[in-house]
C-alpha cells in the first residue's frame, strides 16, 4: 500500500506546503495594494470597459489620485466604492455587486457546472449498473501489439 | 456605374443561391444528376459573383470614387495605398462583401472535394445548407447592408478609415484571418445538419469536414492571437485582453470548436458524444452569427463596435432561425442518436473528454452571460451595469485551471478503463514536475494561488508532452533502430494528430504561465518629464531626449524620444507618438515597445502640451509578453503538423528484435482504422 | 424515460429564447445612453473651492442665488475649441443679467498656457483652476468639455458632456432658472 501510494502522499505535502504558504494569512494590504485593487475594480467613465488601473484618460488619472488620497484620509475600501456608485452610476463598478439582480450573474454559471456534473455523474452511475462486455487486460494487450507491429512494419 | 455594377453582382450572388438551392432540393428528390450538376455550377456562381462585387468594391476604392457612401466613408484621396485596399474590409458593409466572399470560397472547396460524390444526399444537403447561409449574406447587402449605396452629392474627398485603422499593417492580416476562421466553421455546420436531416449521423460527416474543421480552428485562434497582439502593440492601454464584448465574441465560438474538435475523437474512436458533437458544432455556427450580431447591432458598448445600422434585427431573425432548426432537428432525432457505446469507467479518456466538454461549455456560458448581462440587467431593473475584467477573470479562471488539469492529465488515460496502477504509474514523474514547480514558484516569491496552480499545472502538462514524445520517439528506436532525430520525424508524421495536438498544448502552457505572471506582476507608472531628466521604473532607467512632429495628408504625429537603459547598458530610443487625424477630435496614441525575454518596458505618450519641454510618459513593465506570441506561434505550428498527411506505409524488413515480446503497451493514439481519407 | 437530449435540447432552447428577447429588445439602443447621463441632475450641486487666475479664490457659494453655468474645459481639447465661439457669443448675451453666473473650470492644463489662453482669447467670465482634479471628480465629469447648469437654489438642472451649441446653452440657462 505504501509502494503504491507513498510517492503520492509525499507529492501532496509538497503541494500541501506550497499552498500553505500562499494562502496563510498575512496583514492588511499596504496601501498601494488597496489603491491598486480599487483601481481594477472601477471603469474608467470616459473609457469603453477600460478599468481606471488601465486606462491613461484624464479622467482615470484623476480617480486614480483621488482613490489614494481618500485611503490616506482613512476611507474604507466600501467608502470610497460607495462614493464613486453615488457619483457615477452602478455602472463604475467593473464587477457587479453580489446582491440583487447583479447575483445571477455570480450564481448562474455555478448552477449550470453543478447541473452538467450531477447530469454527467447520473449518466456514468447508468452505464455502470447496465452489464456489458468486458474485455480483459490480456486481450487489450494483444490488439495493441497487432497494432503496433502493423505500424513498424509500415513505417 | 460601380454601384449597378457591383449591386447586380450581389443580387447575381443572391438569385445564384435560390437557383442552386432548388435545383439541388429537385436534382435529389428526382435522382436527376443533370440538375445536381447545375446545382453545383451555381455554388461557382455564387463564388464569382462575390468575387465580383469585392472586386468592383475594390476597384472603387482604388480609384476614390467617392460617389459611392462606403468609399466616402472609409477613404479619403490622401489614405496610403495598403489602408484603401484593407478598406474593404474596415466597416460594416465591406465585412460583409468580405464574409460573402470567403464563404463563397469554402463553398466551392467542399462542391470540388466531393464531387466524386454528387449525389449523396448527405453532400447535397450540406451543400443546400451552405447556400442557405450565402442567400441570407447576400440578401443582407441587397437591403440593410447595402455597400454599393450611393451618395446624391458627391463630396469633394471622403472621410478617411477610422484613425485606429490605418495605423498598423496588421489591418491587413487580423480581419481576413479571423473571418477565414468564422466563416470556415460553416463546413462542419453544414454537414451536421445534413447528417440529422439525412439520418447518417454515424462517424461519415466527422470524417468528411475533419480537415476543413481545423483549418478554420487554426484560422480562429490565429486571428484572435493577432487580435491580442492589436491590442498591445497598438492600441495603446497596455494589455492585450479586455474582456470587450467584440473580443468576447471571437472567443465564444473558439471555446465551443475547441471543445468540438476534441470531442469528435471520442465519436471516431467510440461512436459516442454524437449529441455532444452535433450540438457543439451548431452552437459554434450559432455563435459566429452571434458575435456578428453584437458588434454590428450597437447593442453592447464596445471599444470594437462598428456604426450602427438596420443589420441588427435581421442577424438575430436569422440566428433565431438557424437556433431553432439544430435544437429541433436534435430534439426530433434524439433517440436515434444513442451510442452504441458506453462510458466504461469514470478514469477513462472518454470521460475525461467528456469533462472537457463541460469545461468549455460552462466557459462558454460565463463568457456569454457577462456579456449580456448589462443587457439582462436593464430589462429587469432599469439601468445598466458593467461586467467587466474583474468578473471575467474571477469565473474564468477556475475553470481555466480545471482545464488545464485535464490537458495534463488525460493523455495518460486509456480508452474504456483501466487500472489505477497504470494511470499512477504514467502520470507520476510529470505530476511530481508540477508539484516541484510550485514549490519552487513559492520559495522564489510568487504568492499568488491561481499563479501557482497555473505553473504548476503548466508544468505537468508540459513533462507529460514530453514524456509521450519520449515513448514515441523510445518505441520507434527500439522497433527500427532509427537515430532520435529520425524517430522523432518518423513519429510525428506517422501520427500527425497527436503529435500536433501536442505541439498545441505546449502552445497552450505557455500562454497560461504569461496569463497567470501577468496578473501578479508588472509596474505601471505615468511620469512627467522635461526634456533631459530621467527616471526609474523596476531598474530601467529613462531618459526624454525630445520630440519631434511629423505631418503627411494622412496625419500629424508627434513622437517622443526616450533612451531605455538598464544597468549601464543602452537597451535604445523607443519613441511613443500621438497622432491626430484630419478628419476626428481624438489623439490615437501609439504605443513604444522594447520587447524583452522576461519582460517588455511599455512606452506611451500621455499628453504632449504644445510647448513640448514637459510631456507625461506612461511606462509599463509587463512581465512575459513575448511568450504569448511564442505560444501562439506553437499553436499554428501545431495545426499545421495535425493538418499534415500521415506517413506513407511502406513496407521494410523487420529487426530481429522485434521477435521479442514488447514491454508494456503504451496507448498513444493511433488513427482509428476506418478513418476516410481526407 | 425521455432521452436526455430532449431536455437538454429543452433547457438550451429555453436558454436562447431568453437571449434572444433581451437581444431584440434592445437592438436600436444607445448603448451608452445611460453612462452618458450625468447622476447628478436634479441633487444638490458639489461645492469647489478653487484658486482663480488672479490669486483669489473661487467658490460654489459665490453664485449662490444665481443661474450658473459650469463649463469644465481646458486650453488644448479638441471639442473645447469646437464650443468656444458659442460660449463666447452666449457669454455676450448675458453677461449683464443680474442673476447669471459663468464659471470655467479648467483641469489638466498649465496653469501658463491657460493664462495665454484666456488673454489671447478675450475669455470674459470666471475662470478657476482644477490642478488636483478634485472639482472634476465632485461633479462625476466624464471628461471635457463638460457643462453643468446650476439653479440659484444650489441644485443642478442640467448637465452634458461633449461641445455645446448656442441652443443648448439657451436651454441649460432657462432650466437653471426655472429650477429651485
Amino acid at each position: 500500500m505504501i509502494r503504491r501510494w507513498g510517492p503520492w502522499i509525499a507529492l501532496g505535502v509538497v503541494v500541501v506546503i506550497a499552498l500553505a504558504v500562499v494562502l496563510w494569512p498575512h496583514g492588511d494590504q499596504s496601501s498601494a495594494a488597496r489603491a491598486q485593487d480599487l483601481e481594477t475594480q472601477l471603469k474608467c467613465p470616459e473609457c469603453q470597459g477600460l478599468s481606471v488601473a488601465d486606462s491613461q484618460a484624464p479622467t482615470s488619472r484623476a480617480i486614480r489620485s483621488d482613490i489614494k488620497r481618500r485611503i490616506a484620509a482613512g476611507q474604507s475600501d466600501e467608502q470610497i466604492r460607495q462614493a464613486y456608485i453615488d457619483k457615477y452610476g452602478d455602472s463604475i463598478l467593473l464587477a457587479p455587486e453580489d446582491s440583487g439582480v447583479s447575483l445571477l450573474v455570480w450564481i448562474l454559471p455555478v448552477v449550470v457546472l453543478a447541473l452538467g456534473a450531477t447530469g454527467i455523474v447520473f449518466a456514468l452511475r447508468r452505464n455502470r449498473d447496465e452489464p456489458h462486455l468486458r474485455a480483459t487486460d490480456a486481450d487489450e494487450r494483444l490488439v495493441e501489439r497487432e497494432h503496433r507491429v502493423e505500424d513498424t512494419v509500415d513505417g | 456605374m460601380k454601384a449597378a455594377l457591383g449591386y447586380a453582382a450581389v443580387a447575381f450572388g443572391a438569385g445564384a443561391s435560390v437557383v442552386g438551392i432548388t435545383a439541388l432540393l429537385a436534382g435529389l428528390q428526382l435522382r436527376d444528376a443533370f440538375l445536381l450538376r447545375f446545382g453545383r455550377r451555381c455554388v461557382f456562381g455564387v463564388m464569382l459573383a462575390a468575387l465580383a462585387a469585392a472586386g468592383v468594391m475594390e476597384w472603387a476604392l482604388l480609384t476614390h470614387d467617392f460617389s459611392l457612401r462606403y468609399v466616402a466613408e472609409n477613404n479619403a484621396t490622401g489614405t496610403p495605398l495598403l489602408y484603401t485596399i484593407t478598406g474593404l474590409w474596415a466597416a460594416l458593409e465591406g465585412s460583409i462583401l468580405l464574409w460573402a466572399v470567403i464563404l463563397g470560397g469554402y463553398l466551392t472547396f467542399v462542391v470540388l472535394k466531393f464531387r466524386k460524390r454528387a449525389a449523396d444526399p448527405l453532400v447535397v444537403i450540406a451543400t443546400v445548407t451552405g447556400l442557405v447561409v450565402a442567400l441570407f449574406f447576400f440578401a443582407l447587402m441587397l437591403g440593410p447592408a447595402n455597400p454599393f449605396r450611393e451618395l446624391a452629392t458627391v463630396p469633394v474627398d471622403g472621410r478617411g478609415p477610422n484613425p485606429l485603422l490605418q495605423n498598423h499593417v496588421l489591418m491587413a492580416f487580423h480581419p481576413p484571418i479571423l473571418y477565414l476562421g468564422y466563416v470556415g466553421f460553416t463546413v462542419p455546420f453544414m454537414f451536421g445538419i445534413a447528417a440529422l436531416v439525412t439520418g447518417r449521423f454515424g462517424e461519415g460527416w466527422l470524417a468528411d469536414t475533419r480537415r476543413a474543421t481545423l483549418v478554420a480552428w487554426g484560422f480562429l485562434t490565429i486571428g484572435i492571437i493577432l487580435g491580442a497582439w492589436w491590442s498591445y502593440e497598438v492600441l495603446g492601454w497596455g494589455g492585450f485582453w479586455a474582456w470587450d464584448p467584440v473580443e468576447n465574441a471571437s472567443l465564444l465560438p473558439w471555446l465551443t470548436a475547441t471543445a468540438f474538435i476534441h470531442s469528435v475523437i471520442v465519436q471516431e474512436r467510440r461512436g459516442m458524444l454524437r449529441v455532444w458533437n452535433l450540438s457543439l458544432v451548431i452552437a459554434t455556427f450559432c455563435l459566429t452569427i452571434l458575435g456578428t450580431f453584437l458588434t454590428r447591432s450597437g447593442v453592447i458598448d464596445s471599444v470594437h463596435a462598428f456604426t450602427q445600422s438596420d443589420i441588427g434585427p435581421w442577424l438575430l431573425a436569422f440566428l433565431g432561425v438557424v437556433a431553432a432548426t439544430g435544437i429541433g432537428l436534435v430534439a426530433w432525432r434524439g433517440d436515434l442518436l444513442r451510442a452504441p457505446g458506453r462510458i466504461d469507467s469514470a478514469v477513462s479518456r472518454e470521460s475525461a473528454f467528456l469533462a472537457n466538454n463541460l469545461l468549455f461549455a460552462a466557459l462558454a456560458f460565463v463568457v456569454l452571460l457577462g456579456t449580456v448581462f448589462p443587457l439582462i440587467a436593464e430589462a429587469l431593473r432599469g439601468s445598466r451595469l458593467s461586467v467587466g475584467e474583474p468578473y471575467f477573470d474571477r469565473m474564468a479562471t477556475p475553470i481555466g485551471l480545471a482545464l488545464l488539469f485535464l490537458m495534463a492529465a488525460a493523455p495518460a488515460l486509456p480508452w474504456r478503463a483501466t487500472s489505477g496502477d497504470v494511470v499512477r504509474h504514467r502520470l507520476l514523474v510529470p505530476a511530481w514536475i508540477g508539484g516541484l514547480t510550485m514549490l519552487a514558484a513559492v520559495i522564489l516569491g510568487a504568492r499568488g494561488l491561481a499563479e501557482i496552480l497555473a505553473y504548476g499545472l503548466g508544468a505537468f502538462a508540459t513533462a507529460g508532452i514530453v514524456r509521450q514524445f519520449v515513448l514515441g520517439i523510445r518505441g520507434r528506436r527500439r522497433a527500427l533502430g532509427e537515430s532520435r532525430a529520425v524517430a522523432l520525424g518518423r513519429a510525428t508524421r506517422s501520427n500527425p494528430r497527436l503529435y500536433g495536438g501536442l505541439v498545441v498544448h505546449f502552445g497552450v502552457v505557455l500562454i497560461a504561465v504569461v496569463l497567470a505572471a501577468s496578473s501578479a506582476y508588472g509596474a505601471n507608472r505615468d511620469v512627467k518629464l522635461r526634456k533631459g531628466q530621467s527616471t526609474t521604473v523596476s531598474g530601467y532607467t529613462l531618459t526624454y531626449l525630445g520630440s519631434h512632429t511629423e505631418r503627411s495628408d494622412q496625419k500629424t504625429t508627434i513622437s517622443a524620444d526616450v533612451k531605455v537603459r538598464r544597468g549601464g547598458s543602452v537597451l535604445g530610443t523607443y519613441a511613443p507618438a500621438i497622432s491626430t487625424y484630419p478628419n476626428s477630435t481624438e489623439g490615437i496614441g501609439t504605443p513604444s515597445v522594447r520587447t524583452g525575454v522576461v519582460e517588455d518596458v511599455y512606452l506611451t505618450l500621455v499628453s504632449a502640451p504644445a510647448s513640448q519641454q514637459v510631456i507625461t510618459l506612461g511606462v509599463r513593465i509587463n512581465p512575459m509578453i513575448v511568450w504569448l506570441w511564442i505560444g501562439g506561434g506553437f499553436m499554428a505550428l501545431g495545426t499545421i503538423l495535425a493538418l499534415s498527411p500521415r506517413l506513407r506505409r511502406r513496407s521494410r524488413p523487420l529487426r530481429a528484435a522485434d521477435a521479442a515480446p514488447e514491454p508494456e503497451p503504451e496507448p498513444h493514439d493511433p488513427e482509428p482504422r476506418a478513418e476516410v481519407s481526407v | 424515460m425521455k432521452h436526455p437530449a430532449r431536455i437538454v435540447a429543452l433547457a438550451v432552447a429555453l436558454v436562447v429564447v431568453v437571449l434572444g428577447v433581451v437581444l431584440a429588445l434592445n437592438v436600436g439602443n444607445d448603448p451608452e445612453q445611460d453612462a452618458k447621463q450625468s447622476h447628478l441632475v436634479g441633487k444638490a450641486a458639489p461645492a469647489f473651492d478653487l484658486p482663480n487666475l488672479s490669486g483669489g479664490r473661487v467658490t460654489l457659494a459665490d453664485v449662490a442665488g444665481k443661474a450658473t453655468i459650469v463649463n469644465f474645459w481646458n486650453s488644448w481639447c479638441i471639442p473645447c475649441e469646437q464650443e468656444a465661439p458659442a460660449l463666447q457669443q452666449f457669454y455676450a448675451a448675458h453677461k449683464d443679467d443680474s442673476d447669471f453666473a459663468m464659471i470655467g473650470i479648467v483641469r489638466d492644463d498649465a496653469t501658463g498656457d491657460v493664462r495665454t489662453y484666456v488673454k489671447d482669447n478675450d475669455v470674459g467670465w470666471t475662470i478657476a483652476l482644477d490642478p488636483q482634479n478634485q472639482a472634476a471628480l465632485d461633479f462625476a465629469t466624464r471628461g471635457q468639455p463638460e457643462t453643468y447648469a446650476i439653479s440659484p437654489g444650489g441644485t443642478v438642472a442640467a448637465a452634458k458632456y461633449g461641445p455645446m451649441s448656442s441652443g443648448e446653452l439657451e436651454t441649460f440657462l432657462a432650466a437653471a432658472r426655472a429650477s429651485e
